[in-house]
């Protein structure tokens, strides 16, 4: 074996290549590891308005982890999403009313441990069961998400033009003399539906043995229903001034004076309010949340996905379900999106928010039809599109 | 080993290499182009019930869009907003493209990329800045109003503030498809036929008309064929009248679920925006337009 000579320059040349490798190691240890965690990526299916960039930072920071949001309008549309495979591009989704049964019934979503979400004492009582059911599943009863925020569908209107006299009727919204100056959401579920409680209670319908045995819900309706629903909502378009695609629209519209009507979750009532209480908008805008004839509800909750199958994955969605339900972070969803929480947040409210976000009427849910998947959506889709091209 | 792979090519014939060179293209194409295609194709033979896609292979659907009066007004609607946006966007773009052929000396380049600036935001962005201009407050009614003028409450969510949006949206395309066909184009051209005693109008129509006919018809067909599959726009400046047909198929796989008939929607505009380019490509003569892209001039 030939040996050299080990020379005094390589000598001070290897130990600095070793001092500079050590120190490099060193530098680097804390980044890397975050590089590592910051693989664990949490992928949410939502709705825009409730981004909280503050809290998501946080939570990154804390957890060494990656949260992403793609955002989805209607239910029906977070659920297609999932159906063409989303399960396995999101880890966390939202939804209300009867659509987290419908997830879990799919194969969707899967339970979750309340056990591991401490933040769920905060929920009002008639958010959780045995008041409220349906974020647990139909046959064993294990929980499959958790409430977030809950509302109506109700009229927001414009206080100088209609008098609360003519927004506690529905026919509001389909009258001839406030044409150009009502509008209505882009959302062909809701329109059909809200349709239907009016259109139905012309009929004396409401209380007559319904298509599926059960109780009126706008959602399952007989063919004559529909076909009623359908020359309605052809009427009503020629009063439209426009169908809003976004909140930002509506409240744009109501703020000009353009629109003094519209069905809507409250949120932009909530905005105009705000803004005319720093005295930036004149508009006189109001709320109501439910017609003589009957209103639509919702409930919006957070679901883990069936993608989700390590328990690392499923442990991160808990903390973050957990975070964002925390009464702070609710606070500033209230603010930020203009929705009720299903948290008690009236300890960090002043008495004119606990109005404003009905903290003292969570009672008033229960005369409201819930959010639900229409009972037929290929005759749906008829009656939408028939509409659409009269 | 580099350099023994080489020498396998080297011993390659010409059929083989060519092969070998376009196979990842094809791949790709295949991949992502024809397998989605024919899964449209198969989907929109299928039925939805329920959200649900159940294999029950039928007509039912193409029976549906071509007989449902909704489906054939919602095609009628896109075909008209189609033409008139391309017919629009072609004698707009064409002024301005002979304008900077003409005078734009060494700014040309600059003020032809000038017109792709508003493509550096996103179609939403571009559509809800229109809202800000034809809206019930917006620019143009403010300026109505402060003129001592009454506002104009239809200009926003009609299907006017569409083809305006529409228009807004493929102008650059058509410009730059009539610019292109300009450069290449002899100019000396127009000082024969004058000197042959025609005048500026006849020489237009009788000389740069026909040898730019090439990129006058690109710039129509760019224009025509995704204002058919148009959604976006409709959708925020449209109004509760304006659905046209790409919306409405939009919403078959998004909020109704209906995804079958969606795709059958989807087959019969591939189709019908294919006839309009057979149609178009009939109207070329390659050779006889001055296009000299299409190899050595006989």
């Amino acid at each position: 074996m030939n040996t050299t000579p080990l020379s005094r320059r390589a000598l001070l040349k290897g130990a600095g290549t070793l001092a500079l490798s050590a120190a490099a190691t060193t530098l680097a240890t804390p980044f890397i590891g975050r590089a590592e965690a910051a693989t664990l990526q949490l992928r949410a299916l939502m709705w825009e308005p409730y981004v909280l960039p503050d809290m998501i930072a946080a939570f990154e920071a804390e957890h060494g982890a990656k949260f992403t949001t793609t955002f989805f309008d209607g239910n029906s549309e977070a659920y297609n999403k999932l159906k063409l495979g989303g399960t396995r591009d999101f880890d966390l989704v939202q939804a209300d009313g009867f659509w987290s049964r419908l997830y879990h019934r799919e194969g969707l979503i899967r339970d979750i441990d309340a056990a591991a979400i401490p933040s769920l004492a905060g929920v009002f009582p008639t958010f959780m069961e045995p008041d409220y059911q349906l974020l647990n599943a139909e046959d064993g009863g294990v929980r499959i998400g958790v409430p977030f925020c809950w509302g109506g569908y109700g009229i927001t209107y414009n206080a100088d033009h209609l008098s609360e006299e003519q927004v506690s009727s529905l026919e509001v919204l389909f009258d001839p003399a406030h044409a150009g100056h009502i509008s209505a959401s882009a959302r062909f579920e809701e329109n059909i539906a809200l349709a239907a409680i009016l259109v139905t209670a012309r009929m004396g319908t409401q209380d007559s043995p319904r298509p599926d045995g059960k109780p009126f819900n706008p959602y399952v309706l007989s063919d004559d229903e529909l076909a009623g629903v359908e020359a309605l909502l052809i009427e009503q378009k020629r009063l439209l001034l426009t169908r809003y695609q976004d909140l930002g629209t509506l409240n744009n519209l109501m703020r000009s004076g353009a629109v003094w009507a519209a069905p809507e979750f409250s949120q932009v009532f909530r905005q105009l309010q705000e803004l005319k209480r720093k005295g930036e908008s004149e508009a006189n805008i109001q709320h109501k949340l439910q017609p003589k004839e009957g209103g639509l509800g919702w409930i919006d909750s957070w679901m883990v996905t069936s993608g989700v199958e390590d328990s690392e994955k499923l442990e991160l969605c808990h903390r973050f379900m957990d975070t964002i339900l925390k009464p702070e972070h609710m606070k500033t969803i209230a603010g930020q999106a203009g929705t009720s929480t299903c948290v008690d947040i009236r300890a960090l409210s002043t008495e004119e928010e606990r109005e404003l976000f009905l903290m003292d009427r969570t009672a008033e849910l229960k005369g409201l039809h819930m959010f639900d998947q229409p009972s037929s959506p290929e005759k749906w889709e008829r009656v939408w599109s028939n509409m659409e091209a009269a | 080993m580099t350099g023994a792979l080489f020498r396998r090519w080297l011993k390659l014939d010409a059929n083989h290499r060519f092969l070998l060179l376009t196979a990842p293209v094809v791949m790709f194409l295949l991949a992502f182009f024809v397998v989605p295609l024919l899964s449209i194709l198969i989907v929109s033979l299928w039925r939805t019930e329920s959200y649900q896609l159940i294999i029950d292979w039928n007509l039912d659907n193409y029976a549906a869009v071509l007989t449902e009066p909704s489906y054939r007004t919602f095609m009628l609607r896109s075909l008209t907003s189609a033409l008139i946006v391309s017919v629009v966007c072609v004698a707009l773009a064409w002024p301005i493209a002979y304008f900077v052929i003409r005078y734009g000396g060494r700014y040309k380049l600059l003020l032809v990329l000038g017109l792709a600036v508003p493509f550096l935001t996103g179609i939403v962005l571009r559509v809800i800045a229109l809202q800000g201009v034809l809206g019930p407050i917006g620019l143009l009614n403010l300026g109505l109003m402060q003129l001592g003028l009454q506002p104009v409450q239809s200009l926003m969510f009609t299907k006017t503030a569409t083809v305006v949006g529409l228009i807004y949206l493929f102008l650059p395309f058509v410009t730059t498809a009539i610019y292109l066909s300009l450069l290449n184009f002899d100019f000396k051209l127009l000082d024969a036929a004058k000197v042959f005693g025609a005048g500026n109008i006849r020489a237009f129509w009788e000389v740069t008309w026909p040898l730019n006919w090439v990129g006058t018809v690109i710039g129509f067909a760019l224009t025509f064929v995704p204002c058919l599959a148009e959604s976006v726009t409709p959708r925020f400046l449209g109004g509760a009248d304006g659905t046209l047909y790409g919306m409405a198929m939009g919403s078959q796989f998004s909020a109704t679920g209906t995804w079958a008939l969606g795709a059958a929607m989807g087959v019969v505009l591939f189709v019908v925006a294919g006839l309009t380019l057979f149609a178009i490509s009939r109207l070329v003569d390659i050779k006889r337009s001055g296009f000299t892209g299409a190899g050595s001039r006989d």
